[in-house]
């Protein structure tokens, strides 16, 4: 490697280590609400080491005054003010064990919420591009390093500390020379720890890593478990886990190595210093300068000052990795979003009139490998209220993408998309969203009851409403089940069929009575005898509203009020289901296409 | 101790293939301690030697305890360095055994189970095992040699004041052991919590589309804060037991080095003790303060590890249900005949039967449609034919062998489903296509896609083939989704392929040309295809319709026009605007299906 090469490795790898500011100034933030207690946890904490500390200098005086004085009064008093003393570092160490769990739990709490709330606010082109397991991971595996840190980690942090700055001055009233000698560790402690940081920053980065690539690998092996089950590749799911699992290992097993070597390191320093004490400290005592009582004594508290840079060295793996998952939170609490409401955005006016228009609409995403494609194109269409629209026209014809821009889950790239003569991108989206019904393909199930999930979008609704919800939709297998409405959906809904899952939805959808409605091929899974009676619950739901619906089963759209077909993201005709079919263009041939094989 | 000492054992139990590894490091650690030992009475030996004014003996004692530290230093990085790969060992192992044994259950054990809670056992629960295996036993064994040895060189100074110093120690294990017990349910119980979080994340992530729908932010919202103060709330009552017991435990030590001070001044001062003897007494008491303390805080922790072992058992004991027998019967040479006797599947937790005494006889290389409404019963049918679940009483045969006595995998590499809602990998379109057979050529591959008619957008994506879907391939339409699952199921070349609505999301002009495909590919196999459309159904030799888990009719479309009701209920609201269509009767159209 290359004298520049070196540099700018060792410059990254301070830099991994650093970021202490965000760091700071975020825990600083977690702990501010809490800071009554905080201080309080300091003053036991003071109180609790001071305590600690006493039994050197009390032994010291025990035997100059008590034994070699061979005073047993003084002996007495001296033990008498030591078991006090223990009893006070008992109850200091109860309040202060008891607060740190307080304020470090509920920060973490607090840090968990934050996390959730951020996600909230995240545009669905943010899930998109994550998988899931990741999110997942963040919110477990580094929330669970941060709690190692403060249940096992942030008491012996501070402790030790505290400790190691009482034991400098005890150290230092006992007898300077011995002292400053003993203090020569610290420069050399200092460079050790610097190297093992710089060594150590990738390591840890890397075990960090590894471990959340498994963690992902994991969640999509139970999501797809069916998947791997039916095609029977569950040896080569195991192989590829196994080769995650072993790169863990090999990034786990350079922070073996290397806390191999510091931490004996750390010791052996200390070994050393206490040789040099014992050497210099007893040639004192022989040539009278010192009594034995204070090299004894000195030797006694040089305990206390080694074991607290021993516990500080054990628990700063702890620290680091709990510092390495506070950077990736953080990472992720940094990301803006980026579609934000505008600090003056207005609410839209309740109830809608429901009029969405599209203003020269395009839209683009970007592909992997940087390029922007291009899904929909310069879109002009009003949809005044009331009115019924069905989208047609092929896979990737961009109707997906038109209704998601209608419920402003992406922006547009170019142009603006207005409901009641308001830009989306000025208005709130809840005002925007709870005024507005989205049925997707895949019926997506929380886990909870059934009634649960169909008044999902309006938790006041009664059981009655809910009932009648369910019966407009003819959901009427709910009915059959032992405990109805109150059967529990496992996750995802595994339990019901798709086309179960797809009645629960449009009652879901119905119930919250909403302005503009969105079906995006919300039919698809549900089998014709259902669907005949979705259709009368349908004319119901859409009476009055705004709709949206894609279809490939043309039969469920020729009665809506306006057909749009697009193709290639751009509106090649339009019109009701008569006129298109007498213009004998792009409608008419889908249709002929869908209905020959419909019947073929 | 409950059921804690059994999952205890058995956690241990997970250091067995490490056995040497953990014994090297226990010799190490042994040694080490020695050295650590000997370096108070090394001292203890100087300061006797400073009070007789011996220069020599204070060089010669100073030398030894620093080739003791030498000693310690060298063992102790080896002890590390053993007990690290041990750790790491028992955390591959552990991983290894649960990921296998999750691929292992049979698939109604997912339907019953979060996948958060599952993923919180993987990591969280294991993470605490692990790292008390790891790391925590160590500690612990370290702690208590130190106390066993520097109560054997106290003993060996002085009996006496050994035993009156050592007072504490027994009321320190049964306190510590009080405390154990009631940590260990409180520790379980917070454990428990984290996992219904998340589960309660998971849920959120994957359903992100329909809170932002409905905007119901903010109840998600006051949802989550409320399983996050449930944790707190369970991390308090620990976290009370913690703040109780450890600095007991601490103090109690203190009070035999009150008694050395007392007893042992008085020694001193009577001259039954030298100075020495007693400095060396009184800096073995303090060497033992620091491991009485561990010993604490690793019982904490060892009782965390117990917890979430026990969770992580609760998983590893449950046997799958679904396996194949000890010599399975090979798969005869066959076009995939399939047989249903007498089978009734009722799911767990269900009040009807998910299927109800079902008879079929399906010839080999027959196109099977299966009709009916929804919940009736047509995917708890085809699942049975992969051996995805079992029925709960009959047989199910294919090529005249019960499923039960064959390979599930060598059965499952002749059965390929599609569903409507397929699952893709988070890998290249490529791999997806490949999953069922990775060694598949390039050609292959391509084959495959051009037959589910997927070839032509595939070619459109950035980098074609090898273009990353991501998670849920989420970036694809439904369509494009369901096109890639049939190439799937197409490379295979299986036996039976089972359609279920594999076509839902597709739309009509494409769907045309997969179902010409799909006759070429349904030539010489057994397909069935479950579909809500009339020209999916007409693809098919016979139809069974189902209905409530029973076979209501089963044969040929004309001869079920004729039989069934429920037949001709749905054919007669599935068909389109027949005027516009074909301008002819209707009886001609469907004869001529």
């Amino acid at each position: 490697m290359s004298d520049g090469r070196l540099r700018t490795d060792l410059r990254r790898r301070m830099a991994q280590t650093s970021g202490r500011g965000r760091k700071l100034r975020g825990l600083l933030a977690l702990l501010m609400p809490y800071r009554l207690r905080l201080a309080g946890m300091f003053v036991a904490l003071v109180a609790g080491t001071a305590a600690a500390l006493a039994p050197a200098p009390l032994a010291q005086r025990a035997i100059d005054d008590g034994i070699l004085a061979k005073d047993t009064g003084t002996l007495t008093v001296i033990v008498v003010i030591f078991v006090v003393s223990a009893f006070i570092v008992w109850v200091a160490t109860y309040v202060q064990t008891y607060l740190t769990g307080w304020v470090g739990q509920r920060a973490l709490q607090d840090l968990r919420i934050a996390m959730f709330r951020h996600l909230q606010t995240q545009p669905v082109a943010f899930y998109e591009r994550r998988p899931a397991g990741v999110l997942i991971s963040r919110m477990t595996n580094d929330v669970e390093a941060l709690n190692q840190l403060v249940t096992d980690s942030v008491v012996t942090l501070f402790t030790a500390s505290l400790t190691l700055i009482g034991s400098v001055v005890i150290l230092i009233t006992f007898d300077l020379e011995l002292a400053l000698l003993t203090f020569l560790v610290f420069p050399v402690l200092a460079v050790g720890s610097f190297v093992f940081r710089l060594a150590s920053a990738d390591a840890f980065k890397r075990t960090r890593e590894t471990i959340g690539a498994i963690t992902g690998y994991l969640q999509e092996s139970l999501s797809g478990i069916r998947v791997v089950r039916s095609f029977a590749q569950e040896d080569r799911q195991r192989a590829r886990f196994d080769e995650l699992n072993e790169q863990n290992l090999q990034a786990n097993m350079k922070t073996v190595y290397l806390n191999a070597s510091y931490f004996p390191a750390v010791e052996f320093v200390s070994a050393l210093a206490t040789v040099g004490v014992l050497l210099y400290g007893g040639f004192q005592v022989l040539d009278g300068d010192v009594t034995v009582g204070v090299l004894v004594g000195f030797i006694a508290a040089l305990n206390g000052f080694f074991d607290p840079i021993g516990q500080l060295s054990q628990v700063y793996t702890t620290y680091q990795s709990g510092m390495a998952a506070l950077d990736k939170i953080f990472e992720l609490l940094d990301t803006e979003p980026t579609m934000t409401e505008k600090p003056d955005a207005v609410d839209l006016p309740r109830p809608l009139r429901g009029e969405i228009r599209f203003d020269a609409v395009s839209f683009e995403y970007a592909g992997s490998d940087g390029d922007t494609k291009l899904a929909l194109a310069d879109i002009d269409l009003v949809i005044p209220p009331g009115q019924t629209v069905a989208l047609v026209g092929a896979t990737g014809a961009g109707k997906s993408t038109f209704a998601k821009l209608v419920a402003r889950f992406y922006d547009p790239t170019r142009g603006r998309v207005t409901v009641d003569g308001l830009d989306l991108r000025d208005v709130r989206a809840h005002s925007l969203r709870s005024q507005m019904g989205i049925v997707p393909q895949e019926g997506f199930l929380f886990s909870g009851t059934l009634r649960d999930n169909i008044g999902f979008g309006r938790p006041e609704a009664t059981r009655a409403d809910v009932e009648a919800a369910a019966a407009a939709v003819g959901a009427d297998f709910i009915a059959r089940l032992p405990e109805g409405l109150d059967t529990e959906v496992g996750e995802r809904g595994v339990q019901l069929s798709a086309g179960q899952r797809q009645l629960v939805a449009f009652a879901r959808a119905l119930i919250a009575d909403p302005r503009i409605l969105i079906l995006d091929e919300a039919t698809a899974n549900v089998d014709l005898h259902s669907e005949t009676r979705i259709e009368d619950g349908l004319k119901r739901l859409l009476a009055g509203r705004t709709a949206i619906v894609i279809a490939h089963r043309l039969s469920t759209i020729r009665q809506a009020g306006r057909i749009v077909v697009l193709d290639g993201g751009r509106i090649v005709e339009q019109g009701t289901h008569d006129e298109l079919m007498d213009a004998e263009g792009a409608y008419w041939r889908l249709y002929r296409d869908w209905a020959q094989q419909a019947a073929a | 101790m409950g059921t804690g000492m059994p999952t205890f054992r058995r956690l241990l139990g997970f250091l067995a293939p490490h056995r040497r590894g953990v014994i090297a490091s226990g010799i190490l650690a042994l040694l080490a301690m020695l050295m650590t030992v000997s370096i108070p009475w090394l001292i203890g030996r100087a300061i006797d030697g400073l009070q007789r004014g011996d220069r020599d003996d204070l060089v010669h004692l100073g030398v030894a305890v620093g080739i003791a530290g030498v000693l310690r230093f060298a063992l102790t990085v080896f002890r590390r360095l053993v007990a690290g790969k041990v750790s790491l060992g028992v955390e591959l192992d552990l991983r290894h055994r649960l990921y296998t044994h999750l691929l292992s259950l049979e698939l109604s054990f997912f339907d019953r189970q979060q996948t958060g809670q599952l993923m919180s056992r993987s990591t969280v629960d294991l993470q605490a095992v692990r790292f008390f295996l790891g790391y925590g036993l160590i500690f612990m064994v370290q702690a208590a040699l130190t106390i066993v040895l520097a109560a054997a060189a106290m003993t060996a100074t002085d009996p006496t004041l050994a035993a009156i110093s050592l007072i504490p120690v027994p009321f320190v294990i049964v306190v510590a052991a009080r405390y154990g017990r009631h940590a260990r349910p409180a520790l379980q119980e917070v454990q428990q919590r984290i996992a219904e979080l998340t589960a309660d994340v998971e849920e959120n992530i994957g359903g992100v589309r329909v809170v932002k729908s409905f905007a119901r932010e903010e109840r998600q919202l006051s949802r989550f804060t409320h399983a996050v103060g449930r944790v707190f709330d369970q991390a308090m009552v620990s976290t009370r037991l913690q703040a109780f017991y450890n600095p007991l435990i601490g103090f109690l030590p203190q009070l035999g080095l009150a008694a050395i001070l007392l007893y042992g001044g008085r020694q001193v001062i009577d001259g039954n003790l030298t100075t020495g003897e007693f400095a060396a007494f009184y800096t073995y008491l303090l060497m033992l303060l620091g491991p009485m303390r561990t010993l604490g805080v690793m019982l904490g922790m060892s009782q965390r590890a117990t917890a979430a072992g026990a969770r992580l058992f609760q998983i590893l004991d449950r046997e799958a249900q679904i396996v194949g027998p000890p010599h399975p019967r090979p798969l005869p040479p066959g076009g995939g005949r399939v047989e249903l006797r007498d089978v009734s599947l009722r799911y767990e937790g269900a009040a009807d039967a998910a299927l109800d005494h079902v008879d079929l006889d399906i010839e080999p290389g027959r196109t099977v449609a299966l009709v009916g409404g929804t919940g009736s019963g047509k995917t708890t049918l085809v699942q049975l034919l992969g051996r995805l679940y079992d029925p709960t009483s009959g047989a199910v045969l294919v090529d005249g062998v019960d499923v039960r006595d064959l390979d599930p995998q060598a059965l499952r590499r002749e059965v390929a489903f599609v569903t409507d809602d397929p699952f893709l990998f988070s890998a290249s379109v490529r791999e997806n296509i490949a999953y069922g057979r990775p060694e598949a050529s390039d050609e292959e591959v391509e084959q495959a896609a051009r037959r589910a008619q997927a070839h032509e957008f595939i070619d459109r994506l950035p980098d074609g083939y090898e273009t990353r879907v991501g998670e849920r391939g989420l970036t694809l339409s439904g369509g494009q989704r369901q096109r890639i699952a049939i190439a799937r199921a197409f490379l295979v070349d299986p036996r039976i392929l089972v359609l279920d609505d594999a076509t839902s999301a597709v739309d009509a002009t494409t769907e045309q040309a997969i179902k010409e495909a799909l006759r070429e590919v349904m030539a010489d196999r057994t397909t069935f295809v479950i579909a809500h459309r009339l020209s999916t159904i007409a693809l098919a030799d016979e139809i069974v319709v189902l209905e409530a888990g029973r076979v209501l009719a089963h044969g040929g479309h004309d001869e079920l026009l004729r039989e069934s009701e429920l037949y001709r209920a749905i054919v007669e609201k599935g068909l389109p605007d027949q005027v516009f269509l074909t301008r002819k009767p209707r009886e001609t159209e469907v004869a001529g299906l």
